[in-house]
């Protein structure tokens, strides 16, 4: 009954989340088209987008007029932010030492994408078939757009000397002064491809331009991305520029966006992975925290963000076992307390693992665990084990009983 | 170390738990579980404990782990409340519903589906396809 309560107002909890969202849908925000007075003039750029306002995302067409004969590139950012961070563990080409530095900003924009001329597909094509080893700053130089490169160069890039003794015991190690712009801006790529992954998530070539400077281009905002707004700049140069067009993104019930996730999800599929896995977790008698953290990363989610809230939810939900086995006095608390503070140490360290770690570096582990984990399941439905888990089930029920027995034999003496 | 559990009395072999309890947590925590898997077959196998000493107070033991590791993911501000507050309904709902399923199947066989589901989870966690 105290479960069920419990659950009952978590549920309103959700609904009065569920409320706010619904609600931003009634703020109608339709923000001015901005036109430059001398739109035509040399050394002006003119720019025009189709929509200013998106629900739960969408295709935006850009048009515009630029001077005529010069590469026009087109930066697309949202004005919510996310972390991004980067453990630098690369050997030095020179010296062959890891610097071991850790860079991390909470001013990465959610959304960010740079639309090169069409004439650079290639160079997009050309780095996709490196596979992992694609690069920004690779790109963004043969497309003759270091100089536009804008946005993300400007954001601001704490960075940690961190060593492995840091690690275990969980700090991220010496912050260090703060990087100089060239430096900055250099970072802030490495960045970019730590967050968003892919090459198609930042950059399309999907831009045309006339002989006569006329110009457009189309960008998709993916159903996923933050509500709130979105800026267009069309550049030339770093100084002959558009003035930003902004774009209101609207997002509405079921649909929430997750803050510290960096992403928007219809409320409805974590719930019902939850409550599948979960339930399934039940009946394996395992718990379903190790199905669940993996599925939830391939889905997209950010893994450091999936850990930190799948763990809460472990932790909540055994809270009401415990106190269920100790109330029949099915504790050994000498030995749960000894091993508790040899655990306690032990979950001190691993989170600030959790963070030092790529995407990839954490399917690989948790690949492995997983293995070792089916392995161990297996040995469980083995005829040999089977047989003396049989024993031992019969002396827990026999236990059980004398416990319930004990506790209302108490429980009628307190009367 | 030894422990006294309704009347009877058991020794518990420190020496490989705790290091086994620490490492367990570790990797647990890293990877936002509870470790639940991997310690009843510790305090069971490498411990030589019986399953009913170790079924409540393993809980114990790694309720220690999920709350540091919650508080430690949380100071790094890698926990997102809207996300939690979708997943922790869901996973009590889980809890009421599973024991009811759970009289009606064999555990065997779901066990088996377990291991099934585990390896393919791993081996596309592992880029194998």
């Amino acid at each position: 009954m105290k479960q069920f309560l419990t659950f009952i107002t978590i549920l309103i909890v959700i609904v009065s989340f569920s409320t706010v969202g619904y609600a931003q849908k009634a703020a109608e925000t339709k923000p001015a088209e901005q036109k430059s007075a001398e739109a035509l003039s040399e050394g002006k750029i003119e720019i025009k987008v189709d929509k200013n306002q998106l629900s739960g995302g969408g295709k935006i067409t850009i048009t515009g007029k630029a001077p005529a004969g010069r590469d026009v590139y087109i930066e697309v950012w949202s004005e919510k932010t996310v972390r991004a961070a980067r453990l630098d563990s690369d050997p030095d080409p020179r010296t062959g030492k890891r610097p071991y530095i850790f860079y991390m900003t909470d001013e990465m924009p959610g959304f960010y994408k740079l639309i090169l001329p069409e004439k650079y597909k290639s160079v997009l094509e050309e780095e996709k078939a490196k596979g992992k080893k694609w690069s920004v700053s690779e790109i963004i130089k043969k497309s003759g757009a270091d100089t536009v490169y804008g946005y993300p160069a400007k954001i601001k890039i704490d960075r940690y000397q961190t060593t492995l003794w840091a690690s275990i015991i969980g700090s991220r190690g010496t912050k260090l002064e703060p990087m100089d712009e060239k430096e900055n801006k250099r970072r802030s790529m490495q960045l970019l491809k730590a967050r968003f992954r892919s090459i198609g998530a930042i950059f399309s070539s999907n831009l045309k331009i006339e002989e006569n400077g006329s110009f457009k281009a189309s960008v998709e905002l993916p159903s996923n991305v933050a509500p709130g707004k979105y800026f267009v700049v069309a550049k030339v140069d770093k100084d002959i520029k558009s003035e930003p067009v902004v774009i209101e993104n609207v997002v509405s019930f079921p649909n929430v966006y997750l803050p510290n996730a960096g992403r928007t999800v219809n409320i409805f599929w974590p719930f019902l992975l939850t409550l599948a896995i979960t339930t399934f977790g039940v009946v394996m008698g395992a718990g379903g925290g190790f199905i669940l953290n993996p599925v939830l990363v391939m889905l997209g989610l950010p893994h450091t963000v999936v850990a930190g809230s799948v763990m809460p939810t472990v932790l909540f939900s055994q809270a009401t076992g415990i106190y269920n086995y100790s109330k029949i006095k099915f504790i050994s608390w000498k030995l749960g307390i000894t091993l508790g503070l040899a655990m306690a140490v032990g979950g001190f360290i691993g989170p600030k693992l959790t963070e030092l770690i790529t995407l990839e570096q954490y399917k690989f582990l948790f690949g492995w665990v997983l293995i070792i984990l089916a392995a161990l399941m297996f040995w469980q439905t083995t005829p040999k084990y089977l047989e003396k888990n049989k024993k031992e089930q019969a002396i827990l029920k026999e236990f059980k009983k004398r416990a319930e027995e004990a506790a209302k034999k108490k429980s009628e003496g307190g009367k | 170390m030894k422990i006294e559990f309704w009347g009877q009395e058991f020794k518990a072999n420190l020496a490989i738990g705790i290091p086994g309890a620490f490492l367990i947590a570790i990797m647990s925590s890293m990877f936002g579980f509870g470790g639940g898997p991997f310690m009843v077959p510790l305090m069971t196998v490498f411990m030589r404990l019986p399953m009913y000493v170790v079924v409540g107070s393993s809980l114990l033991a790694i309720f220690f782990n999920t709350l540091m590791g919650t508080a430690r993911h949380y100071g790094f501000g890698n926990f997102d409340l809207i996300f939690f507050l979708i997943m922790f309904p869901a996973a009590i709902l889980g809890g009421f519903i599973g024991p009811k399923i759970a009289k009606r199947i064999s555990p065997i066989a779901v066990k088996r589906v377990a291991v099934a589901g585990l390896l393919i989870l791993a081996l596309s966690l592992l880029g194998v396809f």
